[in-house]
């Protein structure tokens, strides 16, 4: 497990460290099989029981592991070439996505827009809420205590560490998901981007300037 | 004043650890089964109820276990909390689980 | 849910602009409200639609009220003494209506208010 090593700072080695101010437990290989037969095991118990069917998690773990960023991207893009569909968006997140063939699991997708004087930021800090079905799974540092704690307090400072300084005379606003709306940014359309087509604008979108840790960057 | 252990926003953390981990199989096979359960057809854990499992069995296991192992660990909690299986049927399924990862025997030959 | 499908409603009792309180209804248990934000106040941005209260759900209750939900904003400098950045910084979250009063109502440790007249019958809106 050597991509988990640098998760985190701290060399011990193994995965259920006893630091409560680790920033991101990550099971190290031991922690990996252990949590392989528990699953495995709970598995085999609900089978036993007619609840659920060996093929039914597998085509279930086939339907989660689908959605992506692309999808985001896909509203994004579109909004940026087609004012009416970005007003709609805005609206009804959903109903918008819907109209892209993008179906969203969640009670409701709120879009919450940047421009040239607002800078929006997206967390949750009970648990890990995320708009799954959109951009797929979230990723390691947005299930992290440090982000989860501090998203909330000093958004400033932690877009710093991701690389982005808000100008002060812009605002910052933070969504903390944590009740039954999901949010996604809907980032500004970089400058230089005028000639291209929305399928090259999608591509453009990363998961990041939709979680709003990141900005799409001017197109040369 | 209730404040639970899970409930952080505004704590003091260190650096954000921007890292990339891959999904492994076993963490999706707990969230496949958990959607599973709290489906249309079966609704037998609805992610609230998940919720409430690891967020009520102790800040010590809240904060040294990883975040699919949380949510499945609260999972079966929940899960013989409603008499679907009890802790000793776990254990038997869980052994022979582990025999089946069970390094082979020493070969003496 | 019942053969009917009848769920008792309760009608939103705030509304984009209002101004609110948020209560410490010291519950134990599976709550959705952030320890951050009770005792603050903050402004209503818009209504959710309703929905099943969480706290019920988190114990296998599913027959109802269901509760209005609002994205409510708060500013950042009223959260947060030591907060660094913009007066304009703002952050936004989702609460449920009985976890709300109407802000300078306080006290924010008492029940909320119940009125009988709050419910109406009949399905999901």
């Amino acid at each position: 497990m050597s991509d988990h090593d640098h998760a985190h700072d701290h060399d011990h080695d193994h995965g259920h460290g006893h630091d409560a101010h680790e920033p991101l437990v990550v099971e190290d290989d031991a922690g990996n099989i252990e949590g392989q037969i528990l699953v495995d095991a709970l598995q085999t118990l609900l089978v036993e029981r007619g609840l659920v069917f060996p093929g039914e998690v597998r085509r279930e773990i086939e339907r989660l592991e689908s959605p992506g960023a692309h999808l985001g991207a896909r509203l994004v893009a579109r909004a940026w070439v087609d004012d009416d569909y970005r007003r709609r968006l805005l609206a009804d997140g959903k109903s918008a996505a819907a109209e892209l063939g993008v179906g969203v699991g969640e009670a409701q997708l709120i879009v919450v827009e940047n421009d040239a004087t607002t800078h929006n930021l997206v967390c949750c800090t009970l648990c890990s809420c995320y708009p799954r079905s959109i951009l797929g799974q979230p990723p390691a540092w947005y299930i992290s205590k440090a982000y989860r704690s501090r998203a909330a307090r000093e958004p400033r400072a932690v877009l710093e560490e991701f690389g982005l300084k808000v100008p002060d005379e812009a605002r910052v606003l933070v969504h903390d998901s944590n009740a039954d709306m999901r949010y996604l940014v809907l980032p500004q359309r970089p400058a230089g981007s005028e000639a291209m087509s929305e399928d090259q604008l999608a591509g453009l979108v990363t998961r990041d300037c939709m979680i709003g840790v990141s900005v799409v960057g001017p197109v040369s | 004043m209730t404040r639970g252990y899970h409930d952080i926003g505004g704590k003091d953390a260190g650096p954000i650890p921007i890292v990339e981990l891959p999904w492994l199989h076993w963490e999706k096979q707990v969230e496949a089964i958990r959607s599973l359960l709290g489906d249309g057809t079966r609704r037998m854990m609805s992610l609230d109820e998940l919720r409430r499992g690891f967020e009520s069995f102790g800040e010590d296991k809240y904060k040294k276990l990883s975040f699919y192992r949380r949510r499945l660990e609260a999972m079966i909690d929940i899960l013989i909390e409603k008499d679907v299986f009890t802790r000793d049927e776990l254990d038997a399924a869980m052994a022979e689980a582990r025999a089946r990862w069970a390094p082979p025997a020493a070969c003496r030959s | 849910m019942g053969a009917a499908g009848r769920l008792p409603v309760m009608r939103p009792r705030f509304d984009a602009g209002d101004r609110v309180s948020v209560l410490e209804l010291g519950k134990p248990g599976h709550v959705r409200t952030p320890f951050y934000v009770r005792r603050r106040e903050g402004v209503v941005l818009h209504r959710c639609g309703s929905y099943l209260n969480p706290e019920e759900l988190s114990v296998g209750k599913v027959c109802g009220p269901v509760v209005p939900l609002y994205r409510v904003g708060f500013a950042m400098t009223d959260l947060w003494d030591d907060y660094r950045g913009s007066p304009a910084d703002m952050l936004c979250l989702e609460l449920y209506d009985h976890w709300l009063a109407p802000a300078a109502a306080a006290p924010l440790d008492g029940e909320p208010a119940r009125d009988d007249e709050a419910f109406e019958h009949g399905g999901r809106p």
